[in-house]
């Protein structure tokens, strides 16, 4: 058997394994721990361990706990609801306000954090209730919270970035910088949706009642103060990594005592929120670092078989395709993949496979992150398997059925596709800002 | 279920209930351990050349050790295309059934530790770096904590095949 074929065979049996539904890094670890036992016998069976080595050398790794640890004790902190509270009052009277400012909330949230959970959980018990009482149409606050807060991964600090600039060997703070501007690109558009369906429809999104917008105007402006919290921290974490103060790691401690600090500032500190925040952080990071752990050794084995060659040779010199074809055939698999592949696993798995062809394409391999984790986000919100449809379902109220989620995310997805079109037409969107910070 | 395996299952639930949440508080003990270095080198100019590998080892037992009690909590990804139509006790059928990869991958997993840990007890294997710490501790810890797993593992498949069978093991 040619090793392109026994490759292939690898990931057939992973897919039919997966659909037994059995957890993703037993599944996967078994897959790769079978094959190097078949295929190098002796030596092989050490494979899975030393996958435990080489992530133990993956110092940047560090910032997965503590961002985790940091979400939710940014959402536990009630930092949100001040927040909250200002995007309310200056973006109600307009049509489909609440959801605008839902929006400019997730935005916030995704500068502070570097995963779409913190997003999501304040999302859910901040935002949603509110506007479900407001009268806005349900299936609009479903996508815009899902939406919005996949924002988390691609504005910085990010995860996913971090586990791309390992895999890459890129930058971590050139791909923070690249995610800026697509970030804000990505909301806009978003703004620019509901701002345009709910004054259409305005049933979907009614403005506030005249009497509750009388709000003072040194109210509104004292109200404003809310964004100081997040600011600082937002500086102490990205702020002080960028300047070149704080190593990635380091930072990553930075905010997460940071995010601590506030909690303890808005008095809520309690033993049980720790407790509780702490064994979420354990759960998450472990689910995490085990697939990692298994797909590392899957794709050591990948590895071992060549096969990244083998596709590299099939493309660009057996069918002689053109670069972007094929960039734009990895993008609509990566979609179709992460349709039903666990975000985390595909990237650990695949992205070996796509990384090293996007640069022997000539393509800017910065500029691929930020096409990546866009994808990433897609990724998080299509079902069956998506992140953030499993947390809206375990965060949303009974009323939000399975099918409004599912509908929900239609044309926010559509609006995402367009944003990723959009960046892979004028890379410079993503470029610009680590071009001129880092001078190349 | 015969007595020996309630009292396994209760048993290890009850360890590495005990484990995990020991081992969940080292969240804060890496948090400190890099404030301490920011704070140090940003005042003072001093940076200490242990700090990437006690964090690193931090980040290593954490996850590890951590893990048992993270499979209690169910907190483990699953591709649920299929899976989240089945009935409770399809569910667990076909837990019990694939539990057996699980199972494989844990073994040559503890395989791998042991002998990678037995390599750098015989040899005094020392981690590549200008500190130089010893491995052997970590790689007995980072074993300890897949044994924990997979015993874990053993007592989910268990709990999987009472309700299989339409019992309970509590």
């Amino acid at each position: 058997m040619s090793y392109e074929a026994i490759a292939l065979l690898m990931f057939a049996t992973m897919m039919m394994l997966l659909l037994t539904g059995q957890r993703f890094f037993g599944v996967i670890g078994f897959v790769a721990s079978a094959f190097a036992l078949m295929l190098w016998g002796v030596g092989g069976e050490e494979m899975p361990f030393n996958a435990a080595f080489i992530l133990f050398n993956w110092y940047p790794l560090l910032t997965l706990p503590l961002f985790i640890y940091m979400g939710y004790m940014l959402s536990e902190s009630g930092i949100a609801d001040d927040l909250y509270r200002m995007f309310h009052v200056w973006f109600g009277p307009v049509r489909g306000g609440l959801a605008i400012g839902t929006i400019g909330l997730m935005v916030i949230i995704a500068a502070m954090n570097g995963l779409s959970v913190a997003g999501m959980a304040i999302g859910a018990s901040v935002a949603l209730p509110e506007l479900l009482r407001r009268g806005y149409d349900k299936r609009m606050i479903s996508g815009v919270i899902q939406a919005g807060s996949s924002l988390g991964i691609l504005i910085p600090p990010s995860v996913v970035l971090v586990l791309y600039g390992l895999i890459a060997r890129q930058p971590v703070g050139a791909l923070w910088l690249a995610g800026v501007f697509p970030g804000l690109l990505l909301a806009g558009l978003f703004v620019a949706y509901v701002a345009i369906r709910c004054y259409v429809q305005p049933h979907l999104g009614p403005p506030l009642p005249p009497e509750e917008r009388t709000v003072s105007w040194s109210e509104k402006i004292r109200l404003l103060g809310a964004g100081i919290l997040p600011f600082l921290i937002f500086l102490s974490m990205s702020g002080l990594f960028l300047m070149g103060v704080t190593s990635l790691v380091e930072s990553s401690a930075v905010g997460a005592a940071g995010a601590t600090l506030a909690a303890l500032f808005r008095r809520r500190l309690t033993r049980q929120v720790i407790e509780d925040t702490i064994r979420k952080t354990l759960a998450i990071s472990c689910m995490f670092m085990w697939i990692i752990l298994a797909a590392l050794c899957f794709g050591a084995v990948f590895d071992g078989l060549g096969a990244v060659h083998g596709l590299r040779y099939l493309f660009l010199e057996r069918w002689a395709l053109d670069p972007w074809t094929i960039l734009i055939m990895m993008q609509i698999s990566y979609l179709i993949m992460g349709t039903f592949l666990d975000d985390t696993a595909m990237l650990v798995i695949v992205a070996p496979l796509y990384v090293p062809l996007v640069i022997a394409l000539g393509f800017d391999p910065v500029w691929y992150g930020i096409l990546y984790t866009i994808t990433c986000q897609i990724a998080y919100m299509t079902p069956p398997f998506g992140y953030n449809l499993f947390l809206m379902r375990a965060m949303a109220p009974p009323e939000i059925t399975l099918t409004d989620i599912y509908r929900s995310i239609v044309p926010f997805v559509g609006v995402m596709i367009l944003g990723l079109a959009i960046i892979m037409v004028y890379p410079q969107i993503a470029l610009w800002l680590p071009n001129i910070y880092y001078g190349r | 279920m015969p007595r020996p395996i309630r009292a396994y299952v209760r048993y290890v639930d009850a360890v590495n209930r005990v484990i995990g949440r020991a081992a969940m508080w080292l969240v804060f003990a890496m948090m400190g351990v890099l404030l301490f270095s920011t704070i140090w080198r940003s005042a003072f100019g001093i940076s200490f050349i242990w700090i990437v590998e006690v964090s690193q080892m931090l980040l290593a037992a954490y996850y590890l050790l951590g893990a048992g009690y993270s499979l209690q909590l169910d907190a483990h990804v699953r591709m649920d295309l299929l899976y989240s139509r089945w009935s409770p006790r399809v569910k667990a059928i076909a837990d019990v059934l694939t539990s057996v990869l699980v199972l494989f991958y844990m073994l040559v997993l503890l395989f791998g530790g042991i002998s990678s840990t037995q390599y750098a007890l015989e040899y005094g294997q020392k981690n590549y770096s200008s500190w130089a710490p010893p491995l052997a501790p970590i790689k007995i810890v980072m074993t300890i904590g897949i044994v924990f797993m997979l015993l874990q593992v053993v007592a989910v498949f268990f709990k999987d095949l009472a309700k299989a069978r339409g019992e309970t093991l509590e």
